[in-house]
């Protein structure tokens, strides 16, 4: 028999063919991944996870050794008792009891995805391709309006409730705790403790359109004084930078108003995302793109090409200083 | 065939049509019997899941009340099963033949094979029955 094609590779060629598995184990790392728990609710879901796989690999490594001690190593014939209670111990009642206290477990765990929170509430509804996000602070009778980026208290309890405008989506912040859908006409509640600050991301895991791969948004999670601080610049109305009025006459005069809310302007709209501060959050277009000055102006002047299908048509006819102009408007936006 | 040529094997034609009717009729009704373990595990199923849904979304039925009538259900449905279990056990008859798989087709082998039937289903609706139940015993809340 020939030898297989590894044996003939030099050493460093072969430790060449182990690199994808490190891409493997790069992978579990990341602002995006339940394996790096940055929560309480996460660690808890892959304690479940490990569990679940290290009971998998044992088992598969069990079945496939009777496999093959049966057909290669010990090939007499063995007593009809013995197969019986292999077959009656290991195929019929190891799995009812395993797959019981799975069950069991995973039971026992499930109220905690709906804990009741340390006062904050945020209410998030799924748009084509967005995400419109409400702050309801303990108290409060009127929300904080916001979009596109969920702000998070560290080492507090945080309510969700969320609900879609006309399709199913489904909010998950991996790093952060487990994922729930949002119906149209329906609320669901979700709640979340994230430990560690840091920016993680969140993805719409329900495909819901031609631009769903693209409904993303950055989660940050803020020690509780500054996100308190935060919120409190968020509640106020826009403060354009100085020298942007050319970009904010373009806004108004390309209609831009009519689907965008900036608070503080005459800008009411409610189609699309709302803009007040948009410049101080860390994506664009949902986790789209970064908030670069050439970004601002490229989602503008190309948003067909960037989310396919989205509401908002592309604005290709302003001229290069308009562009810009209407960019640095929306950038100073902070 | 007639009545003279049976009379000349010395086999009486109609006792025997009887008797093979007779045994067809207890088969028949076996293999229907074989289906009402797990028949029992669904209707348990659709129970649990149209009265929580009543309770749950719809508000119909008070909470305590529809947990302690489920439990109940549920311990009904595994004492029914228990039962079929324990009468298709019997007509395995495994203890007195030691036969577990009857591998012969013959009448005798049909009945016991039935019987064999039944009892693994009457076991894998029970687990079911359980397994369907276990959130009652482990949640209070619709939650």
């Amino acid at each position: 028999m020939p030898p297989a094609p590894c044996h003939r590779l030099s050493p460093p060629a072969r430790a060449l063919r182990a690199l994808p598995l490190l891409l493997i184990c790069a992978a579990c790392e990341g602002r995006q991944s339940a394996l790096d728990p940055a929560g309480e609710d996460a660690a808890v879901l892959l304690t479940l996870f490990t569990v679940m796989l290290i009971g998998a690999v044992i088992l598969w490594l069990a079945m496939n050794g009777m496999f093959y001690g049966f057909t290669r190593v010990h090939r007499s014939q063995i007593s009809k008792t013995t197969a019986n209670s292999i077959v009656i111990g290991g195929g019929i009642l190891l799995p009812t009891l395993l797959i019981g206290a799975l069950l069991g477990w995973g039971l026992s765990i499930l109220p905690d995805h709906q804990k009741p929170g340390d006062g904050l509430r945020i209410r998030v509804i799924g748009e084509q391709w967005w995400w419109r996000v409400e702050y309801w602070p303990e108290g409060a009778d009127t929300p904080v309006i916001s979009a596109n980026e969920i702000r998070l208290p560290a080492g507090q309890r945080t309510e969700f409730t969320l609900t879609s405008d006309r399709v199913i989506h489904s909010f998950w912040i991996p790093a952060l705790g487990g994922k729930m859908d949002m119906f149209p006409g329906r609320e669901t509640t979700l709640s979340l403790k994230p430990e560690k600050p840091g920016v993680y991301r969140g993805q719409c895991a329900e495909l819901c359109g031609a631009s769903h791969a693209w409904m993303a948004f950055e989660a940050v999670v803020m020690p509780p004084g500054e996100f308190d601080a935060w919120l409190e610049q968020e509640a106020a109305g826009a403060q354009p930078a100085e020298g942007t009025e050319e970009g904010r006459d373009i806004f108004f005069r390309e209609g831009c108003a009519a689907c965008h809310t900036i608070r503080g302007t005459q800008a009411q709209g409610q189609v699309g995302p709302d803009l007040t501060h948009v410049g101080s959050r860390h994506s664009l277009g949902a986790g789209r793109l970064g908030v670069t000055m050439e970004e601002f102006a490229a989602f503008v002047t190309h948003t067909e090409d960037l989310k396919p299908e989205v509401r908002m048509p592309a604005y290709d006819h302003l001229s290069e200083d308009e562009r810009a102009a209407l960019a640095a408007y929306l950038k100073g936006l902070e | 065939m007639t009545a003279e040529n049976d009379t000349e094997h010395g086999q009486p034609a109609e006792p025997e049509k009887d008797r093979e009717l007779a045994e067809f009729a207890e088969e028949r009704e076996s293999l229907l019997r074989i289906t009402f373990a797990p028949l029992t595990w669904a209707l348990h199923f659709v129970l649990c899941y149209g009265t929580v849904s009543l309770a749950c979304i719809k508000g119909l039925i008070p909470l305590p009340y529809t947990r302690a009538g489920l439990i109940a259900a549920t311990g009904l449905a595994l004492a029914l099963i228990a039962l079929i279990g324990w009468r298709a056990f019997v007509q395995w008859d495994v203890r007195r033949t030691g036969d577990f798989t009857n591998p012969e087709g013959h009448a005798e082998h049909r009945h016991q094979f039935l019987g064999h039937a039944g009892f693994l289903l009457a076991i894998i609706s029970a687990i079911g029955v359980i397994y369907t139940g276990l959130p009652l015993f482990i949640l209070a809340s619709c939650k």
